[in-house]
């Protein structure tokens, strides 16, 4: 290493014009401000701008007591040591501006002592020609001219940080820089090289210069990748990103390894690499990561092989109920399903398949080569909109029960439970004019109002119903009411809960979960208990159903399912409805003859949901069959939803709704025995009946009286004609 | 406790409480314990928690309520009506905007319901369980009104209209407390409409869906009654030769048989001079003496007629004579061959004499009322009344039954001859709920008739060698006492 010292005086001119882009080379980590600092800062910001606005104004001379204040607190935050670089730079303004506004007045001597102060404070600091008098500048460049000196600092390799006096300066190689006049330690930095310190002494007008060959201490790595952007890990830490493109006199080297130099990146170095062994992990989304071991046994660049990269590619196949739903993967819109994609990236994805009745979320991680089936069941997100206090007293429960409501309803299983943005909420209520309070039962919003509104927050949040707490006004402020709504209802169904015990919550939980259907396993085999005889007998066979088909007649006794025997009518049920439609029943009959077993291959048969069953949560039942409607547009499990939908509503004494969904329903549903046009057609005169419309009622309940076979229920249920007579003739 | 004495501790303990609760409060906590009581089948601390309630906390929220059940309480325990009336008229008039309202005028009803089966009456029944339904259509009270409807409808003959109300309750509430009854109610009336198989799944609903309900075990019974005559191309009886009940003397001179719907079976035997009771298991109960015995029948409110020659016998201790005018005023006859009796809905008691071929009928304080159903001479030996309010009447001298309503109005008949039967010596007769007709004839043996007079089956063996009298177990079995066997015979 060798010290080379050099008078640069021509060239302090430039230096000083590069100082502040020298400087601006190392990023100083800044300490935290304390908050007493950062108000003082505030403070004299302030100051600093009434000084300045002084200094311009007609009575310059005032200004300086401003920048006197300014001085006078800032000098006592430096000398704690705690002045930020915000608070530097006020201060060089202050001590510039007092100094202008004293050499205006004639106050030579004062005005150098501020400029004095400036320049030490901040050795590089220049007044512009531009903006202030040539004379007032010339004033300045003299007293600073007396106080500095310049000095430039040059290393092999460069990119070392240099200090004076443990004072960060720059990065080598600078041009001479502007310091103080005076005696300096100077330390000279760089990773993976011995650090060095010199002596120096810096008089004002003169310029040394340091050029410094480090001693290298630690290793670099050289890495080439086909392809680019892989990143490198070394014993688990990332170090560097492969990028860039080949430089020609590579492509032989590249070449010659197998690789394909116009997809292989730059040379790409991991410096500082210690003596020792090293893991090398090198990773990319979609190809499989490679781990490598390098040996480094002195300081000095190594080389490694170019590398290829392997992709790892998987392919999903992803079906849904009901199908047509859009597919995003890690958010990138995929198609609809059902569908198959190829060249998914293997590794963690999450899977989003979105449908207007609901959405379904995972997250899955895919292997090399792999093929993934996933069964995408749609299910109804429901959004919590908060807990609300019905009273002043309630409310500072509301904060513990928004947690303890949230942690509970989490585990409902049958509906995506998500908490709601507030802000999107108050956006759309604002909006309404509504507040939370105003969504739940007997707040007398005004119906339309609040279908509209919830139908809008549905859109908005991707759900299909909500969630809102209250708390009403109670003493021990245990309770809280859960009011469940689907979205374009107005009615929402509530259910207490002790807000703070996790079992009150189970039979909410146990409800939600419920999964309302439109079918349930049918063979069309009535039987009736009778204390005749050891098993049920048959009282009747539904034409057409399973049982028919298979030839029972009434008068059979039914002894046995599946092995287990039928001591009631209640068992052979119980047994058949944990049957799904095509599965098959083992039936064991006892008549005159003897005994026989006949297969049944189960059916189904659509079913009316109760009127008034307390235990339906008709919201959430209405957010199942509007995922009927919606998923399967235009067939009969859609239709028969529908009919089940104005039932709902009916319920709720909504009748206008139900009429809506009735008149759709009657055109959907089919023409046959059992559920039927019919049956729409009797509820219908019942909705019309109630809203008033009797001759319009009429009509329906002669048309219902006209569909002979209809039935109520379901498919075995009472015929709807003899009702719809009465009614119509009542 | 006097009634005074426990108003005064209750109203000493409200004073107390008062420092703490409210007079609401302390009258809900009145209210909650007496219906504990009531559960606890403390009548009397329940009917003083009510009182208490009207008399000390009337300004409460908790009065209507307290009235509704005193009210209950005057109809269901003390058999009182015009004093449960009282009480729930008390409820509709002075507090009509109540949750107890519609209670009250469902009470209304039901007590008008109780009361006859006159057309007009049955209309006011209606009217009190429509009130509920229009003004109350929130409440829980409205299907229990329409349950009530049906069976209004049904009492006044229209059927149609029953099955409607029925259905509308398990359509509209079908997890009411009033939906099994519903079903019931629309099942009965569906087999009373001669459609025995839609009525049998009917019932059945009951059993799948109200497995734990009062109603279950009924509706077993009645399928059970019912398929025996319907859910075969041929109805199927078989003796069952495991039965056995009553033995000695007891079984030697039956007069008469009678089982209650709790499975109490009475054997009227003139040998011992007593009506003899068997317990669902089997067991012999506290007998009742009679000499001369006749027939046997069941009062409305379920205590037991026993008819002997001279008098009947109204429950275990009262025992009834009857006297008919005479040309000498203030001079009575009394009925000194009295051969059946039986007791109407509306409480009159209609007395068959065997001297004087007539039947009188008689107010509850027993005065004469008239003849029943006309002037016409006839052998009546047996008289029962079908769960309609039929007076179901056998005339040994026309060998023939015939079916009149309370006003004396012939309803059917079973003549002497008919479709694959001849009657020659009809001695007993008995009808299930259906309405389903059962005679015995001492040389036809055992013949069933449908709601229609329709023939269904004559049960005739071996075993079956002279019948002389024979009752129906709630399931439909017949219980037969053979004369010639000395013993009861079960055809299940």
């Amino acid at each position: 290493m060798s010290r080379l010292v050099v008078r640069w005086g021509r060239l302090a001119g430039l230096a000083f014009l590069l100082a502040p882009l020298a400087g601006a080379q190392e990023p100083a980590a800044q300490p935290p401000l304390s908050e007493a600092v950062q108000k003082e800062l505030g403070s004299v910001q302030d100051l600093l701008a009434r000084g300045t606005a002084e200094f311009e104004g007609s009575q310059q001379s005032r200004s300086i007591v401003v920048f006197d204040e300014i001085v006078t607190r800032l000098e006592a935050v430096r000398r704690q040591g705690t002045l930020p670089p915000r608070g530097r730079e006020i201060l060089a303004q202050a001590f510039e501006l007092r100094g202008r506004a004293y050499y205006n007045i004639g106050l030579q001597e004062k005005a150098a002592d501020s400029f004095r102060s400036l320049v030490q404070l901040s050795p590089q600091y220049g007044i512009s020609r531009e903006k202030v008098s040539p004379k007032v500048v010339d004033y300045f460049n003299s007293i600073k001219k007396a106080l500095v000196g310049y000095i430039a600092v040059s290393t092999k390799p460069p990119g070392a940080r240099v200090s004076l006096n443990g004072e960060f300066l720059s990065l080598t190689d600078f041009f001479p820089l502007e310091v103080l006049a005076g005696e300096y330690t100077v330390e000279i930095v760089r990773d993976g090289y011995q650090t060095e310190t010199r002596s120096l002494s810096i008089a004002s007008r003169a310029t040394e210069t340091l050029q410094v060959e480090l001693k290298r201490t630690l290793a670099s790595a050289f890495f080439i990748t086909e392809p680019a952007a892989v990143d490198i890990f070394v014993d688990g830490q990332q170090r560097a990103t492969t990028a860039g493109a080949l430089s020609p006199e590579l492509i032989p080297v590249v070449r010659a390894k197998g690789l394909e130099p116009s997809r292989a990146s730059a040379r790409t170095e991991v410096a500082n690499l210690s003596l020792g062994s090293h893991v090398v992990e090198f990773r990319k989304k979609c190809h499989e990561t490679v781990r490598k071991t390098i040996e480094v046994l002195e300081p000095r660049d190594y080389d490694t092989e170019p590398l290829r990269m392997e992709e790892s590619l998987a392919s999903l196949r992803l079906r849904s109920d009901p199908p047509g739903a859009r597919i995003f993967v890690d958010g990138e819109a995929l198609g609809v399903t059902p569908k198959e994609i190829e060249g998914v990236c293997s590794g963690k994805h999450r899977i989003e398949v979105k449908h207007a009745s609901g959405k379904f979320l995972q997250d899955v991680v895919l292997e090399k080569n792999e093929s993934v089936t996933i069964d995408c069941p749609i299910r109804p997100s429901l959004a919590f909109l908060g807990v609300v206090a019905e009273s002043a007293a309630a409310e500072g429960a509301q904060s513990d029960a928004d947690e303890k409501i949230v942690q509970n309803l989490s585990k409902i299983t049958s509906l995506n439970f998500l908490v709601a943005p507030r802000e999107t909420v108050d956006r759309i209520l604002d909006a309404e004019r509504l507040t939370r309070k105003s969504l739940i039962p007997g707040a007398g919003t005004d119906p339309d109002l609040l279908r509209k509104v919830t139908e809008k927050m549905a859109a908005a949040l991707e759900v299909q119903g909500f969630l809102i707490a209250s708390l009403p006004e109670e003493k021990l402020r245990r309770t809280a009411s859960l009011h469940l709504l689907a979205a374009g209802n107005t009615v929402a169904d509530r259910w207490n809960v002790t807000f703070t015990e996790a079992a009150s919550y189970l039979r909410f939980n146990e409800m939600v979960n419920q999964h309302a259907t439109v079918y349930r396993p049918w063979t069309g085999l009535v039987t009736v208990d009778t204390l005749l005889h050891e098993g049920v007998p048959v009282l009747r066979v539904v034409p057409g159903s399973p049982a028919a088909q298979a030839g029972l007649q009434p008068g059979e006794i039914l002894v046995a399912v599946d092995g287990k025997p039928v001591k009631q009518t209640a068992d052979f049920l119980s047994a058949i409805s944990q049957k799904k439609a095509k599965d098959r029943a083992a039936l064991l009959f006892r008549g005159a003859s003897g005994t026989r077993s006949v297969e049944l291959i189960i059916a189904q048969t659509p079913q009316e949901i109760p009127l008034n069953e307390p235990s339906l949560l008709y919201n959430k039942v209405m957010m199942d069959l509007r995922q009927q409607v919606e998923g399967y547009p235009g067939s009969e499990a859609a239709a028969y939803a529908r009919l089940n939908l104005a039932i709902c509503a009916m319920h709720f004494g909504d009748y206008a709704a139900a009429h809506e969904h009735l008149l759709k329903a009657k055109s959907e549903l089919p023409q046959r025995p059992g559920i039927s046009q019919g049956t729409a057609l009797y509820y219908l005169g019942v909705a019309l009946e109630r809203l008033g419309y009797k001759k319009e009622a009429l009509d329906a309940y002669r048309g219902a009286a006209a569909a002979k076979d209809a039935t109520l229920f379901n498919n075995d249920g009472p015929a709807v004609a003899a009702l719809a007579s009465r009614r119509a003739a009542s | 406790m006097t009634r005074g004495i426990l108003l005064a501790v209750a109203l000493a303990a409200a004073s107390f409480a008062s420092a703490q609760t409210s007079p609401d409060q302390q009258a809900r906590g009145l209210l909650d314990d007496g219906r504990t009581y009531l559960k606890e089948g403390k009548l009397k601390q329940a009917l003083d928690n009510f009182n208490t309630i009207v008399s000390g906390f009337s300004a409460t929220d908790s009065v209507d309520d307290a009235l509704l059940e005193i009210g209950r309480y005057q109809m269901e325990v003390e058999k009182n009506p015009d004093k449960a009336r009282e009480a729930f008229e008390q409820v509709a008039k002075r507090f009509p905007q109540s949750d107890g309202a519609p209670g009250a005028y469902f009470y209304l009803g039901m007590l008008t319901l109780a009361r006859t089966a006159a057309a007009a009456e049955i209309e006011d029944a209606l009217a009190q369980f429509a009130r509920v339904q229009r003004l109350y259509p929130g409440s829980e009270w409205v299907p229990k009104a329409l349950y009530a409807s049906a069976t209004a409808h049904r009492k006044a003959g229209r059927f149609q209209e029953a099955v409607e109300a029925g259905r509308r309750v398990f359509l509209e509430y079908p997890n009411s407390d009033a939906a099994p009854a519903a079903h019931f109610e629309v099942g009965h009336v569906l087999a009373l409409m001669g459609e025995p198989r839609p009525a049998m799944e009917e019932y059945q609903q009951i059993r799948n869906r109200f497995r734990g309900s009062e109603w279950a075990p009924r509706a077993l019974d009645r399928i059970t009654a019912l398929y025996r005559l319907y859910g075969s191309p041929k109805p199927s009886f078989a003796a069952d030769s495991s039965y056995s009940i009553g033995a000695g003397d007891i079984l030697k001179d039956v007069r008469a048989l009678l089982m209650t719907p709790a499975g109490t079976l009475w054997i009227a035997s003139d040998k011992v001079k007593s009506v003899v009771p068997y317990g669902a298991e089997g067991k012999m109960g506290a007998s009742v003496p009679g000499v001369d015995l006749g027939s046997l029948a069941l009062a409305p409110g379920g205590d037991l007629l026993a008819s002997a020659r001279l008098g009947v016998r109204v429950g275990p201790r009262d025992i009834r004579s009857f006297a008919i005018p005479t040309d000498k005023p203030g001079v009575p006859e009394p009925l000194e061959r009295i051969q059946a009796a039986v007791m109407t809905p509306a409480g009159s008691m209609l007395v068959a004499d065997g001297k004087k071929k007539h039947i009188y009928r008689f107010d509850p304080r027993q005065q004469y009322q008239g003849l029943f159903p006309d002037g016409n001479e006839r052998d009546v030996t047996r008289m029962t009344v079908d769960g309609e309010g039929g007076i179901v009447v056998l005339d040994q001298g026309t060998r023939s039954v015939q079916v009149f309503d309370e006003s004396g109005r012939l309803l059917r008949s079973i003549p002497t001859r008919g479709a694959g039967y001849e009657l020659h010596r009809p001695v007993d007769v008995a009808v299930d709920p259906c309405r389903n007709l059962y005679l015995a004839d001492r040389e036809a043996g055992i013949l069933v008739f449908s709601p229609q007079g329709q023939l269904l089956i004559a049960l005739s063996g071996p075993e079956l060698r002279r019948p002389t009298a024979l009752t129906l177990d709630p399931s439909g079995a017949v219980l037969v006492y053979d004369e010639k066997a000395e013993r009861v015979l079960r055809y299940k």
